[in-house]
């Protein structure tokens, strides 16, 4: 599609790029105080719900029936982007997620007063990347989209410059990252060094093996450029071993952003997991065989391995954590271990049981962080310790990390058993050896993982508090936000039937 | 859906409403208002329910309703739905059932007016109907089977009704636990039922069974393992040692539930699958040679009884085992029938009972009343009537009911070659029974009501109470005429008409009939003998009472240790106690101790739990906080994943 044309598809980006100028330009002037309160989360807003309405207006008809929409073909740019409802699932949860993340931002202390300007505005800049990410469809588009994201997130990482914890984290992030950009970059050049092409369509046409490039050698030096590539997806969606970076910047990052960091980035990442390997090794229509030029390479069970190790590796080092934001880092490299299950079966139940559990951990992970946001804004620290004695102190924000832990853990009545289930239900569904390995090691991996769960839920309501713990205001937006996000925990434990036909729909590409 | 289909469902959901409404906000509201919830929704069940039987009154029997609420259970091929069937033979039990609990209710608002529990009461009692019309009107067994558990958890709540007392509390325990050893039986009969036909509505069941798909082995184990559960819910044996402990509830609980309705859905079941219990000759011999030796054994207990509501329940153990030797010997319609008037004369003697208990404040020893018949009149006569109507006398229901089952066995012979003798036996230890019967109950009539009182002078005797001697009057009149409907001697068959469209096939099919089965002459005979046994048994207990009330305890020191294995109910409790609930408890704590807390905590839970505790500390000492190492490790994925695609595709 011509570039002119293109622009109609994206329209959300625009919209929160337009605002992120704004921001900036806003917070260069002289401000006064009232102004600067209230009016940067405002606006922030303002432009994430304008980005967020044009999407569903455009999606709504495609998700419960009627058009399907845009569904594969319909490349912009030239091939750089894909608008597709996979593309248009995933940016209705990143747009929801950094909304989140500006509403319990709101009045945390680890936000320093004067330059919340910014702040909003990298955050736009941030969801705008993600937005990009998820719908592209080039290996170029890929990496500028990741470093847009990659260096908004080192930026708002290390933004309480007063602590040494969050400088250090935000140092180590831009080191980390920038080994694994180079890594990724390396692969994405030998393949263009080999195909002379980088949207995902010339890849798959070059490795379904017409000419000199079908042979092993072809092969071999494709698998080694995708190795490397994965390593850069792999840093994104923290999995292991490319995670090493995550618990230290989770645990220095301002609580609000960190919230946003283990969802956002990971959704993307998963998005562009499932579109890089299925639109480049997949025939479309036949999902159940690797096929092309690449036949012999076991894609699957790589991705399977990988989860495996990472939902092993992140639950065993969450069981010995003391510091809950720690302990929720470890816990979400071990969801992107579970989610990683989903892209492993593969098929419609596979990549729907992906977005469902994108959505449902959305949900719960922003909620445990705004909680812990919360009891760190009152107490001064996320230490297990100040968690003692919640459910007397403060029984309602008890309650509601209660219901996000237990979502968490899997456990019914909430949202994220229900996206478990859609998981093991995809693997099982798929039938075979391994696949049932698999699945029998994200089962006793759920079982570990109740350990470290019920531990803060021990705190809350089996530990006496130290006597001078403050009790946790409710009255302002981040509590709010994490009341309604409980809810919608609970909501969807009950009802997921249209959560699920929306991540179905999320997944016609694949048909 | 027209309009009599759609009132089923209602018919069990109005007492459930009653229920929930008591249940939740009862204790807020007015005694009155409480008991005119509880007495409205079940009489107003009761008018629905003769609204909706009308059709099928009025084709005599042959009509039938059924309401398919929705599909409650769907997993793979299994279907189950929420239906309610209403044919003949649910129309008199859901007119019995719904009948005989309003007149309860009525007969509570006077029993239970001081009880502080009031509300909590009245909605057991609420939740009991509903699950007891639940139980006959499910249109399949997983249906039923939410009934027959439902009663089963109401009548524990209600045995254990004053919980602050251990006897009693244990009493319900007993009672539940003993029924779950059925229910399990229960639950096997219908996975085997479920596996040969793939369904377990009654339609098809039915039509599985015709097509020949029960293979009669299966049939017989079937049978057998449902059969259990009728014994444990019915109190035959072995399982019928819970209800003389139930005697522990109020006694209008007694009378409804341990009495006149939920015991006798054993009997309701096995009609119900008759069409199964027919095919299987092995089976219903078994089933009518049980209730045939529970009459005689629990008929022996009651002459030795001191409690007056414990004489009732070895009376009403006994009464089941007739029950069950009519559906033995294929006359399921005389077992529904003696279910019937079963129901109203048992009862009225229950309500009497309390009546007497009530206004004694609390006294149930016989051997300390005498001489009540002239302070409690209505008492008295309507217990008397019950009295003639249990003991078969005519012209009252019991004499119809039970002659009729006692001709069939007599009547008739099982298929099943090894079982020849069978349905002789079930006559010979009914009719003996039957002269028990009469002694027994009318040893308490005079213990109770003649003679000279041998009340505690202390005790003050209250008044009878309009509203519980209403209910016994309808009762009593109910156990008058209630025989006449199956009045076969004199050649009435209405009932067995009436129910002929649902159990007739099977009765047929069920047994063989003697050559003298239609001669009129010997069925006279035969009724004229076991009236003169009932008179014998009121001759000896008028003889042992009224005329020389000392021979009794005379007979008691001669006959010393027959008396006292009698009294003691032959050691049963004792010897469940010592083979089977000591043993069971010895390997509990077994496995407590042991498997528990060594096995499966100590190397099953907590060694994994250290072990992969100690794996997290070495997780977490990888990661050391040198970005250098975070670096390393990433290169180290990616060469460890070159490796393992080399290795996988077999290059290296």
């Amino acid at each position: 599609m011509s570039n002119l044309v293109s622009f109609g598809y994206i329209v959300p980006e625009l919209l929160l790029g337009a605002m992120a100028v704004i921001l900036f330009l806003l917070s260069a002037m002289r401000r006064r105080n009232l102004l600067r309160k209230t009016i940067f989360p405002g606006l922030a807003i303002l432009g994430l719900m304008a980005a967020l309405s044009v999407l569903v207006n455009r999606t709504s008809g495609g998700i419960f029936g009627g058009d399907p929409g845009c569904i594969s073909g319909c490349s912009l740019f030239f091939g750089l982007l894909a608008t597709d409802p996979l593309a248009d699932f995933f940016r209705i949860l990143v747009i929801s997620a950094t909304t989140i993340c500006v509403l319990i931002s709101i009045g945390s202390p680890a936000l320093p007063k004067g330059r919340t300007g910014e702040y909003h505005g990298l955050l736009l800049v941030m969801c705008l990347g993600m937005c990009l990410l998820s719908a592209a469809n080039h290996l170029l588009m890929v990496y500028v989209a990741m470093e847009t994201v990659s260096l908004c997130s080192y930026l708002l990482t290390g933004w309480d410059a007063r602590k040494c914890r969050s400088r250090e984290a935000g140092m180590k992030y831009v080191l980390f990252g920038g080994v694994a950009s180079g890594v990724m970059l390396f692969g994405m050049s030998l393949f263009y060094g080999l195909f002379g092409d980088l949207s995902f369509q010339g890849l798959h046409l070059a490795l379904q093996g017409s000419g000199a490039l079908s042979g092993a050698m072809g092969q071999w030096a494709a698998t080694l450029s995708v190795v490397f590539m994965f390593a850069g997806f792999g840093y994104k969606i923290a999995a292991t071993p490319f995670h090493m970076w995550c618990p230290d910047v989770y645990e220095g990052a301002p609580t609000p952003f960190t919230a946003l960091l283990s969802v956002g980035p990971k959704a993307v990442g998963m998005a562009l997991i499932l579109r890089f390997f299925y639109s480049i090794f997949l025939f479309p229509g036949s999902m159940e065989t690797v096929i092309g030029a690449s036949g012999q390479i076991p894609w699957l069970l790589l991705i399977g391995i990988v989860s495996a190790v990472t939902m092993t590796l992140g639950n065993l080092a969450a069981l010995v954590q003391n510091n809950v934001k720690r302990l929720l880092a470890y816990s979400s490299i071990a969801h992107a271990g579970y989610i990683l299950m989903g892209v492993t079966a593969g098929g419609q139940e596979g990549f729907e049981a992906v977005s469902l559990y994108m959505a449902v951990y959305l949900i719960m992970n922003m909620g445990a962080f705004a909680v812990v946001s919360l009891v760190e804004k009152a107490s001064g620290s996320e230490e297990l310790q100040v968690f003692r004695g919640l459910g007397k102190r403060a029984p309602l924000v008890a309650l509601v990390m209660t219901i996000f832990l237990i979502s968490l853990a899997g456990l019914p009545p909430t949202a994220g058993f229900i996206g478990k289930l859609y998981l093991f239900a995809a693997l099982l569904e798929r039938g075979g050896f391994w696949f049932l390995m698999l699945a029998l090691v994200g089962v006793t991996n759920s079982v570990v993982s109740l350990y470290f769960y019920a531990r803060v839920l021990k705190s809350m309501y089996m530990e006496k508090a130290d006597t001078d713990l403050p009790t946790i205001p409710i009255r302002n937006p981040a509590a709010v936000t994490a009341t309604a996000l409980s809810f919608a925990t609970l909501f969807l434990g009950l009802f997921w039937q249209p959560l699920a036909t929306a991540a179905r729909w999320s997944a016609t590409l694949f048909h | 859906m027209d309009i009599k289909t759609s009132i089923l469902l209602w018919i069990p959901l109005l007492p459930l409403f009653g229920a929930i409404v008591n249940g939740l906000f009862g204790r807020h509201f007015s005694r009155p208002l409480v008991s005119a919830i509880g007495c409205g929704t079940v009489g107003m069940a009761f008018v629905l329910g003769l609204v909706a039987s009308a059709d099928i009154f009025a084709s005599n029997g042959e009509a039938r309703l059924v309401q398919s609420v929705y599909a409650w259970i769907t997993a793979g091929n299994i279907s189950i739905q929420l239906s309610f069937l209403l044919d003949s033979l649910s129309v008199i039990m859901v007119l019995v059932v719904a009948g005989v609990s309003f007149l309860i209710h009525v007969y509570s608002t006077g029993y239970m007016r001081d009880d502080p529990s009031h509300a909590r009461y009245f909605a057991y009692l609420n939740l009991f109907v509903f699950s007891m019309l639940v139980l006959v009107l499910g249109d399949n067994l997983p249906v039923l089977f939410v009934g027959w558990e439902g009663v089963g958890l109401c009548s524990y709540l209600l045995i254990g009704f004053w919980f602050e007392d251990p006897a009693k509390a244990s009493a319900g325990k007993k009672a539940f636990i003993v029924n779950r050893i059925g229910d399990l039986g229960f639950l096997i009969g219908m996975f085997l039922l479920f596996g040969a036909v793939g369904s377990l509505s009654i339609d098809d069941l039915r039509a599985g069974t015709a097509q020949g798909l029960i293979a009669p082995g299966l049939a017989t184990a079937a049978c057998l393992f449902l059969f259990l559960g009728a014994t444990g819910k019915s109190a035959q044996i072995p399982l019928y040692v819970w209800l003389p402990d139930a005697m522990a509830g109020p006694t209008p609980v007694s009378a409804l539930i341990h009495a006149a309705t939920m015991v006798t859905a054993g009997v309701y079941m096995i009609a119900r699958l008759s069409f199964l219990f027919a095919i299987s000759p092995t089976a219903s011999a078994v089933v009518a040679l049980v209730g045939g030796l529970t009459a005689l054994i629990a008929a022996t207990i009651g002459i030795t009884q001191k409690d007056i509501k414990k004489v009732l329940a070895y009376s009403t153990v006994s009464q089941l085992g007739y029950m069950f030797v009519a559906v033995g010997v294929g006359a399921y319609f005389a077992g529904i029938f003696h279910l019937m008037t079963h129901a109203f004369f048992k009862a009225c003697l229950f309500l009497g009972s309390g009546a007497v208990i009530h206004a004694l404040s609390g006294v149930q020893d016989i051997t300390k009343m005498g001489g009540l018949r002239k302070k409690l009149p209505w008492t008295y006569w309507t217990f008397l009537i019950s009295t003639l109507a249990i003991a078969g006398f005519p012209p009252f229901a019991g004499f119809f009911s039970k002659d009729e089952i006692l001709w069939k066995a007599l009547s008739s012979t099982s298929h099943a070659p090894w079982a020849s003798w069978v349905h002789l036996a079930a006559y010979g230890m009914g009719i003996l029974a039957a002269a028990i019967t009469s002694f027994y109950m009318f040893r308490l009539v005079f213990l109770t009501f003649h003679g000279k009182s041998r009340l505690d002078p202390s005790i003050h005797v209250h008044h009878e109470m309009k509203s519980m001697s209403y209910p016994l009057a309808v009762l009593a009149g109910l156990a008058t005429v209630a025989g006449w409907v199956g009045a076969s001697l004199f050649g009435i068959h209405s009932f067995a008409d009436f129910l002929d469209p649902v159990v007739g096939a099977a009765q047929k099919t069920a047994v063989v009939m003697r050559d003298f089965a239609h001669n009129h002459s010997i069925e006279w005979a035969a009724a004229v003998g076991s009236v003169a046994v009932a008179f014998i048994g009121l001759g000896l207990a008028w003889l042992l009472y009224i005329k020389s009330p000392d021979t009794p305890w005379r007979l008691a020191e001669r006959f010393r240790f027959t008396y006292r294995l009698v009294f003691n109910k032959y050691w049963v409790d004792e010897f469940y106690e010592a083979f089977i609930i000591r043993p069971i408890h010895a390997f509990s704590v077994f496995l407590w101790r042991i498997v528990d807390v060594v096995i499966i905590d100590g190397f099953g839970v907590n060694g994994p739990a250290r072990l992969l505790k100690g794996i997290g500390h070495v997780g977490r000492r990888l990661q050391s906080g040198n970005v250098q190492a975070y670096a390393f490790w990433l290169f180290a994925g990616v060469a460890g994943a070159l490796l393992y695609l080399a290795l996988a595709v077999g290059v290296i």
